[in-house]
């Protein structure tokens, strides 16, 4: 008989995708090898992390376990990290449930017990049953508690990150970035003075200003986007000042933050985005679509230029956008610009936070729990050379992998993007909460000057 | 230690090809598990086809056995990895007990190939030695053993599930609707060197929905640029369905002497060539000149555009060519028309087998290719797709058209992209337009 897996092609891909892009070796198949723990235990230990896999009439469960197969040993090892999942015929949600099990193989079976509520999972080849606790039953959603299965398989996991903290991650990951997008669309500015946020992207020419548009576009749409052209060349891929709405799906709501996509910087003069535009973008005279000339910045004469801008035109928040991987070469020229940027930034009382994008080690940036990030990685000289760089609070320097790179959304990635996202606008509800009310004065004075242009 | 195999991925592409088309599962490897010939037995034994790799100090023999770990006399391939060379050899059929020498007794000699695990010792005859091009030496010592089985790329399971998504693709493009029914028709503009599938892709496409293979568009097979005229197609849905939600855009092929003229992207962009347009390379098209188009409208006008490389000849690319890419793509960003890359012909790359096409993204060779295309032309790593055109073929092929819809369903997505970011005013305008051809109607 032939050894393939009883998983369909779609079924082996979520799980795939589940477990973060790994691939799945098949290494025991019950109806071939036989239906007895010995003969299961002898193709399956020692090699490394496995998932196996139960199939029930009308679904699968199944168990992942880090590290090799328990012994066959009647003492109880150490607890070992694994986590119980699900997925009904049909159907592509897989149901998660983590639990800090010990697994022991005995005579007969194999199974995992907790301290609080014994036996969790067993497995009982000779019989062909599979018994579950319970709260397994309640969290994978399954309407047995003991039953005959029709087979089972073990596959050998290759290719997932090393850490004790792996499973707890990825079972973390949908929940965590699911809290980010339902946090980030009940989003409000603070103070009534907008309803809307404006986030200016400024940064060296493909640092990733435009990606990251299109990163926080494909997290909220659910696929990867190709709208703002990204790329590179000798000069910047973005010649137009674009102020950017994102809609909540397809179809829904406008979110509640615009992002202002720049031209790239250029560390010649006449080159890229010229200083007088960046004061004119931070002030909101800018409009949307205004064709950059590095060589001439706008007028109050051009005839779309905004003379008299309100709250809501005005940048709240500006992002440094830089290359991770090029951080330590920057030239000197490039450096006195941002910093002569930031200058103009500072002036306007405007926050300001930095962008480091294309950090290819993406998963290993926040801790377990997503709320932070590593404190390795804050240490890191990247960070704290950009620290010594622009002075920016380490808290306000946001790491992310844009989707310039992959087809296919990430949940790691999309929490990153996310997360940097809402520091962002956490640093814009700074600003409005730091407002005098005199700058209400100033704006009108300063239509009025350029009125009288 | 983690039981990874030690073969590279050159290594493990070409066995895959020189076994026609198979991935590996790695089931044993002495060094974690042990040198032992039970412990090899136990793990093996009733897999299927499976594959043994012997590395020594200075070559790695390789062992296929078309019925794997069993009891009967099987069909034997040796295989002798040199470098990036392969030398292959078969042997009489044995049985890969005797090969394990399990039972102590066959001490070798009449055997033409037999693995010591426990002394880590491989015994050839002279025979197979020479056929192998392998120092003369009858007995080589090894520090490593691996075991794989051997699948099928493309079984029956992986067919069913390419089936499976080649519906849902086909009846999602059919039931596509542009973003806010602005548009009926999507216009998708094919743009690349002379020869690079531009032609072919459409016809791929029209062959997947038609049900069969065809070849309407002629294809520039002496690479002249046949194509002088700018074609827009539509397709049916079948040969007397309903017209589908998009319209491929199919213009002469840029090239460094006789191609397209650059300047006449821009009114392609605008929507002012009409189909049927024949180009002339010495000079654009100007306003007013024959059935010029004057005031296109929405519908008119390219909502996403595709440049199209064959991927065999990225390489080859003049500056030149490169130069005028850059250009043509400059004039897609002043005009907000989103445009993606895609790669024609990998399936008749180096190393890449039909297997390849149902995981393409992941085949190494084709990364490899994607990067290539991005530091050259300076595109965004998730802007390239993998196509695979109809060439030679009579009868369609699921996975290349899962390649080509996913493609195709992506510029589209694309064009909803193009027609969301459509300045307020323009849309406002071209509803107005609709709005008052409705009423009419």
């Amino acid at each position: 008989m032939e050894v393939t897996t009883r998983l369909t092609w779609n079924e082996e891909k979520s799980l795939q995708k589940l477990l973060g892009s790994v691939s799945l070796s098949l290494l025991y198949k019950s109806s071939v090898h036989g239906c007895s723990l010995s003969k299961m235990f002898a193709r399956c230990n020692h090699q490394g992390s496995t998932i196996t896999v139960i199939y029930l009439p009308k679904e699968i469960v199944g168990v992942f376990i880090r590290g090799h197969y328990p012994t066959m040993d009647v003492n109880f090892g150490k607890p070992n990290s694994s986590f119980y999942f699900s997925l009904k015929n049909d159907e592509t949600e897989i149901k998660t449930a983590f639990l800090n099990t010990t697994l022991q193989m005995d005579n007969e079976m194999l199974r995992a017990y907790h301290p609080n509520f014994k036996d969790i999972f067993s497995l009982i080849p000779n019989d062909s049953l599979v018994r579950l606790h319970s709260l397994l039953v309640n969290e994978l959603r399954v309407n047995f508690k003991v039953s005959k299965y029709l087979e089972c398989e073990v596959f050998r996991v290759e290719g997932i990150e090393d850490g004790n903290s792996y499973i707890s991650r990825i079972t973390g990951a949908a929940q965590h970035r699911h809290k980010l997008l339902a946090n980030l669309r009940a989003y409000k500015p603070s103070e009534d003075l907008v309803s809307e946020i404006r986030i200016l992207l400024l940064g060296p020419v493909g640092s990733g200003k435009s990606s990251f548009f299109n990163s926080v576009k494909s997290v909220f749409q659910g696929y990867v986007t190709h709208q703002a052209a990204v790329g590179s060349d000798s000069t910047s891929i973005t010649e137009l000042y674009r102020i950017y709405s994102i809609k909540d799906g397809k179809d829904g709501e406008s979110l509640p933050f615009k992002l202002c996509d720049s031209m790239g910087l250029d560390e010649k003069e006449g080159a890229g985005l010229c200083m007088d535009d960046i004061r004119h973008i931070l002030k909101g005279c800018m409009p949307d679509r205004y064709h950059f000339n590095p060589q001439q910045p706008i007028t109050s004469r051009h005839p779309s230029f905004i003379t008299s801008p309100s709250w809501k035109d005005r940048i709240h928040c500006v992002a440094y956008v830089l290359d991770s991987r090029s951080i330590n070469i920057l030239s000197s020229k490039m450096v006195e610009k941002l910093k002569r940027v930031q200058k103009e930034v500072l002036n306007c009382g405007i926050q300001q936070v930095v962008l480091l994008t294309n950090v290819t080690n993406y998963q290993e940036v926040l801790q377990d729990d997503f709320l932070n990030m590593k404190k390795c990685v804050t240490s890191g000289y990247k960070i704290t050379e950009v620290q010594e760089m622009l002075h920016i609070p380490t808290s306000n320097i946001l790491m992310v992998e844009n989707y310039a790179s992959e087809l296919e959304l990430n949940p790691l990635k999309d929490i990153l993007i996310l997360s940097a996202l809402r520091q962002m606008l956490r640093a814009a509800d700074d600003y409005l909460d730091d407002l005098p009310f005199e700058e209400t004065d100033e704006v009108v004075g300063m239509s009025q000057l350029h009125t009288c242009d | 230690m983690a039981v990874t195999t030690h073969l590279t991925w050159m290594q493990e592409k070409k066995l895959q090809n020189c076994l026609g088309g198979k991935r590996f599962s790695l089931l044993f490897k002495a060094s974690v598990h042990e040198f032992s010939t039970k412990d090899l037995l136990l793990r093996c034994y009733n897999q299927g086809p499976t594959m043994t790799v012997i590395y020594s100090d200075d070559c790695v023999i390789v062992a296929y056995m078309s019925q794997g770990y069993d009891e009967q006399n099987n069909f034997t391939i040796l295989f002798n990895l040199e470098g990036t060379k392969i030398l292959k050899c078969k042997i009489q059929p044995v049985s890969p007990l005797k090969v394990l020498n399990l039972f102590k007794q066959y001490k070798c000699k009449n055997l033409d190939f037999q693995i010591d695990l426990k002394e880590r010792e491989v015994t050839m005859s002279l025979n197979t030695i020479e056929k192998l091009t392998l120092p003369q030496c009858e007995i080589v010592s090894f520090q490593e053993c691996e075991v794989f089985r051997c699948e099928d790329l493309l079984d029956t399971r992986k067919m069913k599930g390419l089936s499976e998504l080649r519906e849902s693709l086909l009846s999602a493009i059919r039931t596509y609707k542009p973003y806010r029914d602005l548009v009926r028709q999507i216009r998708i503009l094919l743009l690349g060197p002379v020869g690079a599938g531009k032609s072919s892709f459409f016809n791929s496409i029209k062959s997947v929905f038609r049900g069969h293979v065809t070849h309407q568009a002629s294809v520039d097979s002496d690479r002249t640029g046949k194509s002088e005229q700018y074609r827009t197609y539509s397709i049916k849905d079948g040969k007397d369905g309903n017209v589908l939600p998009f319209v491929l855009c199919d213009s002469m092929g840029l090239s460094e002497k006789k191609g397209l003229c650059v300047d006449d992207i821009f009114y392609i962009l605008k929507g002012h060539i009409p189909d049927r347009y024949q180009f002339n390379f010495m000079k654009p098209i100007t306003p007013g000149c024959g059935n010029y188009i004057d005031s296109p409208m929405l519908k008119d006008r390219i909502h996403c555009a595709a440049f199209v490389f064959d991927a065999n000849s990225i390489e080859h690319l003049s500056d030149e060519m490169v130069a005028k890419i850059k250009r043509a793509r400059r004039e897609m960003i002043k005009c907000g028309v989103v445009y993606l890359v895609l790669l024609t012909c990998v399936d008749s790359m180096d190393l890449i087998v039909r297997g390849d096409l149902i995981d393409i993204y992941r085949c190494m060779p084709v990364k490899l290719k994607i990067e290539k295309v991005h530091k050259k032309l300076g595109f965004a790593i998730s802007d390239i797709l993998v196509v695979s055109n109809y060439t030679s073929e009579w009868d369609l092929d699921p996975i290349k058209d899962v390649l080509n819809l996913s493609a195709l369903r992506q510029m589209l997505l694309a064009a909803d992209d193009f027609l969301e970011d459509l300045p307020l005013g323009e849309t406002a305008i071209e509803e107005r337009q609709l709005t008052s051809v409705q009423k009419k109607n």
